[in-house]
């Protein structure tokens, strides 16, 4: 070890190696490192705007007792619990499906689920918002069918607006995650299908036994994107149900991303404390894809 | 040929992945991104122009939102101000309102101030909010501009440790206005609603919804604005003189829920969410009124087919001691920034406009713009029939009305009050006790002020 540490064939390989990352490892320290630690310092102080003084572990403090908090907190657990579940399994089903070699129109159906996520996230929203509104498509095509007899207030009930941002969700990201699955699908030679059709077992049987395991690194890997994208949520939330520094933001659907952004500018801004949320949010990303590496490690023996 | 294609591809891609944006980091995006890129884009009109503050054009640039109001009004008094000094060039931006609000803050909270404007429009709840938290960012315009001469209320609220900041804009005098036709199907006629309280209000919308068909009001559910109007009325607010939390022992905030209740539950009321769809129920003759403060005129007016149909009533008030059929809702007054490159341009442009009475004679007519200017109130304009609304003299009720409001401090943590009190009506709405979630509001905003 010693020996290749002060090789001179090493030293050479560092300089060429490292003057080739330097780039990228200042940016990545000026953009990324800089403004982890700054904000967790920031984290520390609370006041007006630019008025502040240190208050060491007073936010925290603070949250512990912070009814929004608890509020935001809860809705986005159960945007995560409900949302990233619905949509995996849903994405899995249709990746399955599409793989069908036999299937005509498979181009047609990948591309089709697939194009939402290639729109606007705030473009999108408008548009589903408008969809969803008291008087809007999706109210007026209920009430013709008679499935309901009353419009539902899709963006201001309580629970309803939560189905709905749901929904908004699962129909856009479901075409991205399913994109990864058909890859993973590919790996997957079809003589062991067919060497499990021989042997007896049924379609449901092969899914989860072969498909699943096989494809475990890729749900891995977007379960945690998905983690990670839902605990952020912001902006159909926002422009959903509303939100933005002069319009009241919904108590029933508020996300943690939406309370920072409240309070630093829609409230008397507290920057400190808007950070000290967002740490909140860091800590819980971590915990949940700590724990889902370890369902998946377990498994692999 | 195939490896030249290859990269030729590659190339593309990574261009067109490039001019993409920033904003896919491989899953659901941090909202915040898109949110700025958008309220970004329209940044380079501000650039471009502000560039050019040299010594032989001087450029102002100036914020605010609402097109058929307040942008309406500078553009008026843009082209008194260029008619009489040639060298000077001014710039009106409308942005909606709360991206001016969020851009204010990220640049005077990031010191980036080269993209600042040189005037902006703040609405009064904020008012002292943006003195506070960002000090020095607003120019002092003690001695400048002859406060004297503007209501005190709005000078009140713009003065921090002596100094007054802006130059104050319009008063949210509030309003009841109806259809007169929807009115006069469900036979009401323009006594029967004067001085009423909104008990009898919402007796008077029912039976309009029974009769015509047509919905009293659209509101949202969310929005505290409705709640406000009652509250300004009844000479209370949030919070007391003193700035303490007034909220779970407010005899007057209690009735106003249970108003605010009973109204949201009645079939009469059109529930709406955000801006976009309340004004459009009004335009497109899907609700018979709107009690909001008098800024809303331009909106109501946008409709043009529905001329000669509306009038205007005084506010309905609550039934709790020391209310008064008058109101206030919003108000907001235009502000300097310090950073300004020609701060004595933007000072004599707004000093020059905006104690010219003829000036506010025009916009009042216009634009149903009230301004506090106290000489302007007893211009000709304020004694003229408008044909819109039937040939009411709207403008004289408007002023008499602004007379009557009862004076307010709002303090800082209005949206933070708003908050809690519309966090707690869900619970209102399914049949929780006003009292119960009056004190859990109060127990909420505590924990906020810091």
């Amino acid at each position: 070890m010693k020996m290749i540490m002060k090789s001179k064939e090493f030293r050479r390989k560092l300089y060429y190696g490292g003057s080739f990352v330097l780039i990228a490892i200042i940016l990545t320290s000026v953009f990324a490192i800089y403004p982890i630690i700054n904000s967790l310092v920031l984290s520390t102080t609370s006041g007006k705007g630019v008025v502040t003084e240190f208050v060491g572990l007073g936010n925290v403090k603070r949250i512990l007792v912070d009814d929004v908090f608890k509020q935001a907190l809860k809705n986005t657990f159960i945007y995560f619990v409900f949302q990233v579940p619905i949509m995996l399994t849903l994405a899995l089903l249709l990746a399955t499906l599409l793989n069908d070699r036999k299937l005509i129109g498979k181009g047609f159906y990948r591309t089709a689920i697939f194009l939402p996520c290639v729109t606007s996230l705030v473009a999108y929203s408008i548009l589903f918002k408008s969809m969803f509104s008291v008087d809007g498509i999706v109210n007026q095509t209920l009430l013709f069918i008679g499935l309901i007899d009353q419009p539902i207030s899709w963006l201001r009930d309580a629970f309803w607006a939560k189905v709905t941002v749901i929904l908004a969700i699962t129909w856009r990201w479901t075409g991205y995650n399913m994109i990864f699955y058909l890859a993973g699908l590919q790996n997957i030679s079809p003589s062991i299908y067919e060497a499990a059709e021989i042997d007896g077992a049924s379609k449901v049987k092969q899914f989860f036994y072969i498909t699943i395991p096989m494809l475990k690194p890729v749900i891995l890997f977007t379960s945690i994107m998905s983690t990670i994208g839902t605990l952020q949520l912001f902006d159909e939330v926002v422009n959903l149900t509303g939100g933005g520094a002069s319009s009241p933001s919904l108590q029933a659907t508020i996300t943690l991303t939406q309370y920072i952004y409240d309070l630093s500018f829609k409230y008397v801004p507290n920057f400190g404390y808007a950070a000290t949320v967002s740490y909140v949010i860091v800590f819980f990303t971590a915990i949940l894809a700590v724990m889902q590496f370890r369902v998946a490690g377990d498994d692999r023996g | 040929m195939k490896k030249i294609l290859a990269i030729v591809m590659m190339f593309v891609l990574v261009l067109s992945l490039a001019a993409c944006g920033s904003d896919d980091t491989g899953g659901e995006t941090n909202g915040t991104d898109s949110a700025t890129e958008d309220a970004s884009g329209t940044d380079e009109s501000t650039d471009a122009v502000t560039d050019s503050g040299s010594a032989e054009t001087k450029t102002i640039t100036v914020w605010a939102w609402d097109p058929n109001f307040n942008i309406a009004i500078m553009e008026e008094a843009k082209a008194i101000y260029e008619a009489e000094n040639e060298g000077v060039t001014i710039e009106i931006v409308d942005y909606a309102k709360g991206d001016v609000e969020q851009k204010l803050h990220t640049m005077l909270a990031s010191g980036a101030t080269n993209e600042l404007p040189d005037i902006v429009l703040v609405e009064d709840y904020n008012s002292q909010k943006y003195l506070q938290s960002y000090p020095g960012s607003f120019l002092d315009l003690t001695g400048k501009i002859p406060h004297e001469d503007f209501a005190s209320y709005k000078v009140e609220l713009m003065t921090m440790d002596g100094s007054v900041y802006g130059v104050p804009f319009d008063s949210g005098v509030s309003g009841f206005f109806y259809r007169t036709d929807y009115l006069a199907d469900a036979g009401y006629s323009a006594e029967d609603l004067e001085n009423i309280t909104w008990d009898e209000f919402i007796e008077i919308g029912e039976t309009v919804y029974e009769e015509t068909g047509h919905q009293m009001l659209a509101t949202d559910p969310n929005d505290g604005g409705l709640m406000r109007v009652m509250l300004n009325g009844a000479g209370t607010w949030y919070f007391d003189e003193n700035g303490q939390i007034n909220i779970a022992d407010n005899e007057a905030l209690a009735d106003s829920l249970r108003i605010y209740r009973d109204i949201v539950e009645s079939p009469m009321t059109k529930i709406t969410s955000g801006w976009g769809e309340w004004v459009g129920a009004l335009n497109t003759g899907d609700v018979a009124s709107i009690t909001t403060g008098v800024w809303i005129m331009g909106s109501v007016k946008a409709e043009e087919s529905q001329s000669g149909l509306w009038a205007v009533a005084p506010t309905p008030r609550l039934d709790v001691e020391g209310s008064v059929n008058a109101s206030n809702l919003g108000g907001s007054s235009w502000y300097v920034l310090s950073e300004s490159e020609n701060p004595d341009v933007a000072v004599d442009f707004l000093n020059r406009v905006y104690t010219d009475v003829d000036f506010y004679q025009k916009i009042l007519v216009e634009r149903g713009a009230v301004g506090s200017y106290l000489p302007a109130a007893s211009g000709e304009a304020y004694t003229e029939p408008d044909e819109f609304f039937d040939g009411q003299t709207v403008f004289a009720d408007f002023s008499e009305w602004m007379d009557r409001i009862p004076p307010l401090n709002y303090g800082l943590y209005t949206y933070e009050a708003d908050a809690a009190i519309m966090g707690v009506m869900p619970g209102v709405y399914a049949g929780e006790s006003i009292e119960e979630a009056l004190e859990m509001a109060e127990q909420q905003l505590s924990s906020q002020i810091n």
